[in-house]
């Protein structure tokens, strides 16, 4: 009734602000475009470079060679042995921050003086650039003057100081620590997020059946930590298997280190091998798509409980 | 019983503590005790000398390039930053506009392809980076973008998207209708209704998706070293990293550096952790 009275071009504004379906495609159109020319059409446009025998120093001689750099890169052992570290620093990563994480939350979830304030700590290590995350751990390890050494020497541990990242295996598992560090802290908010909404009542009846501490925590906080786990699971294999930055900075090309992400790094950007660089990356791509499914699987099946 | 507890307890809170702080305090001491005091063996643990000449070196005084080609640390540190402040600011900035609105069309509007539109924006997160960087790197060249901040801004904008639509909805799902239902009965539009009704309930929600798009974008640093090259667009996590490749023995130094990128960041996180928890654990849930 109102609208009768405004002028026209008003009025079809409103019919616009009032219109759900015109409203809402209004709002989208430029998201969906923005997207299409940031990822999906990027996306694409790397696709046909796989296809393609494309050197960036070499542009003229860049043409069509169909699967050839699938078969390729599936040929060379380096991929396998990228693949092989990728999986054990996803393996390793996963658990051990699960595990802290569990404790972690399960502590800050207790009632003691300076919880918030020992909250605000554990989430610094979230906030640091992941870059900057990898120079402080080049720097604590350092065999020179760093803090490892400083640390073991201080306590007799050590006679004298050693080169943590020299051994392959170590630096590979150093460089996973380097990642724990970071992402413990989002998998403990979770957690303590997920433990908050489990209603005491619960452990209330429980303790007036005789149950003990250690009962609740068996019987009532993990079942019903179980989905978020799941959810906390996937999103650290996610970030896990694309760790780059902090590998970036820790051990840089080392090949201990040289993870799927870093293998791709070093062919695309490094020997300008656009080509091979965006099978490998398609390949990886399919590992990301299988994980991200499950994800989105799983999260659905959660919100439907 | 209970006090075997309680110091299981405080043995836990302990370990927490020092898992937390020891990597950041040895960053820290690095930066402001004297060179011959953290070279030391073993280095001196407590500071008994304090100085602030790593401080003002870098970001003053400036020590030259080792490499020769004449870009100063002060240059490298004092640049990085500006970019990286208009970068995550304008990106922070276009997503608290941009974020409600697009949660609010998928929380409250029905429209025909609704669920294409949102898997559409979702399914981004499903699309791994490399192939992205590959692709854009050349688009990026063909359309100017390659060493801009705009550049930068509308990429860290596009991949704050997925994630921050699907917390927006997820907020909004959460918040009552009856409000809204009430202004709309008494004449509001739709948009109205949304403005006026539901940002002010989701500003917490809100206050979540800006601060860890902040964050985000901050520290950023894939996609800046390949699509930056030179110090006009160059984010301070890409001038650190170079900044630690130059000064490799000078650990004191590349520590204040390394301090003053991380000191935005943290005080964000200090600041608004309340939020930050809030968006971190709605996100994943809902």
């Amino acid at each position: 009734m109102k609208i009768k009275n405004k002028g026209k071009w008003q009025e079809s504004f409103y019919n616009i602000a009032d219109n759900e379906k015109w409203l809402a495609y209004l709002i989208l159109v430029p998201v969906v475009i923005l997207i299409f020319f940031m990822a999906y059409f990027p996306a694409i446009q790397s696709f046909r470079f796989s296809l393609m025998y494309y050197n960036t120093r070499l542009p003229a001689r860049a043409h069509f060679v169909g699967l050839n750099n699938y078969i390729k890169i599936l040929k060379n052992p380096l991929f396998f042995e990228a693949l092989k570290r990728t999986a054990y620093f996803v393996l390793i990563a996963v658990g051990t921050i699960l595990c802290i994480a569990l404790v972690f939350s399960l502590v800050l979830n207790e009632n003691f003086k300076g919880r918030p304030i020992l909250r605000a700590l554990v989430m610094l290590a979230w906030a640091i650039p992941p870059v900057v995350n990898g120079f402080m751990w080049k720097w604590l390890l350092n065999g020179d003057f760093g803090f490892l050494n400083g640390i073991l020497y201080q306590f007799g541990l050590i006679s004298s100081y050693k080169p943590w990242l020299k051994d392959p295996f170590a630096a590979l598992n150093w460089a996973t620590l380097t990642f724990v560090w970071r992402f413990t802290p989002f998998v403990t908010i979770l957690l303590l997020g997920a433990l908050q909404s489990i209603p005491l009542e619960l452990y209330d009846s429980a303790k007036v059946d005789g149950a003990g501490a250690r009962s609740c925590l068996w019987y009532i906080t993990l079942p019903l930590l179980r989905p978020m786990l799941t959810i906390a699971l996937i999103i650290v294999m996610i970030f896990a298997f694309t760790v780059f930055d902090e590998i970036y900075t820790l051990t840089g090309l080392d090949p201990a280190t040289k993870t799927l992400m870093m293998y791709d790094y070093e062919l695309s950007f490094e020997k300008g091998r656009f080509g091979l660089g965006s099978a490998l990356a398609y390949i990886i791509g399919i590992f990301m798509f299988l994980i991200t499914y499950f994800y989105i699987k799983s999260i659905y099946k959660e919100v439907k409980h | 019983m209970i006090k075997g507890k309680r110091i299981l307890l405080y043995l836990c809170i302990i370990i927490i503590l020092g898992w937390s702080f020891i990597p950041l305090y040895w960053l820290i001491l690095s930066s402001i005790i004297p060179q011959v005091d953290l070279y030391s063996i073993p280095p001196h643990w407590i500071p008994t000398r304090i100085t602030l000449e790593n401080f003002k070196s870098i970001l003053i005084t400036g020590k030259g390039f080792r490499g020769g080609i004449g870009t100063t640390a002060t240059e490298l540190i004092k640049k990085g930053l500006i970019n990286s402040l208009i970068v995550a600011g304008t990106t922070t900035l276009i997503m608290a506009v941009t974020a409600p609105l697009v949660g609010y069309v998928f929380a409250r509007l029905n429209f025909p392809g609704k669920n294409l539109f949102f898997f559409y924006i979702i399914g981004m997160i499903a699309v791994p980076s490399w192939p992205v960087l590959i692709g854009l790197f050349s688009e990026f060249s063909k359309l100017g973008l390659l060493d801009t901040l705009g550049g930068l801004i509308i990429l860290s904008v596009a991949y704050r998207m997925p994630f921050d639509t699907w917390f927006m909805k997820g907020y909004l799902d959460s918040v009552p209708t009856e409000l809204e239902d009430a202004a709309r009965i008494d004449g509001c539009t739709l948009l109205g209704a949304m403005f006026k009704v539901i940002l002010p309930l989701s500003l917490p929600g809100l206050m979540a998706v800006v601060i860890i798009s902040f964050l985000f974008s901050w520290n950023m640093f894939m996609a800046p070293l390949i699509l930056t090259y030179t110090l006009k667009s160059k984010p301070i996590t890409v001038t650190i990293s170079e900044f630690v490749g130059q000064y490799y023995a000078e650990w004191n130094l590349m520590s204040a550096g390394a301090l003053v990128a991380i000191i935005p960041p943290i005080l964000v996180a200090l600041l608004f952790q309340k939020y930050i928890i809030k968006g971190i654990v709605g996100g994943a849930i809902k």
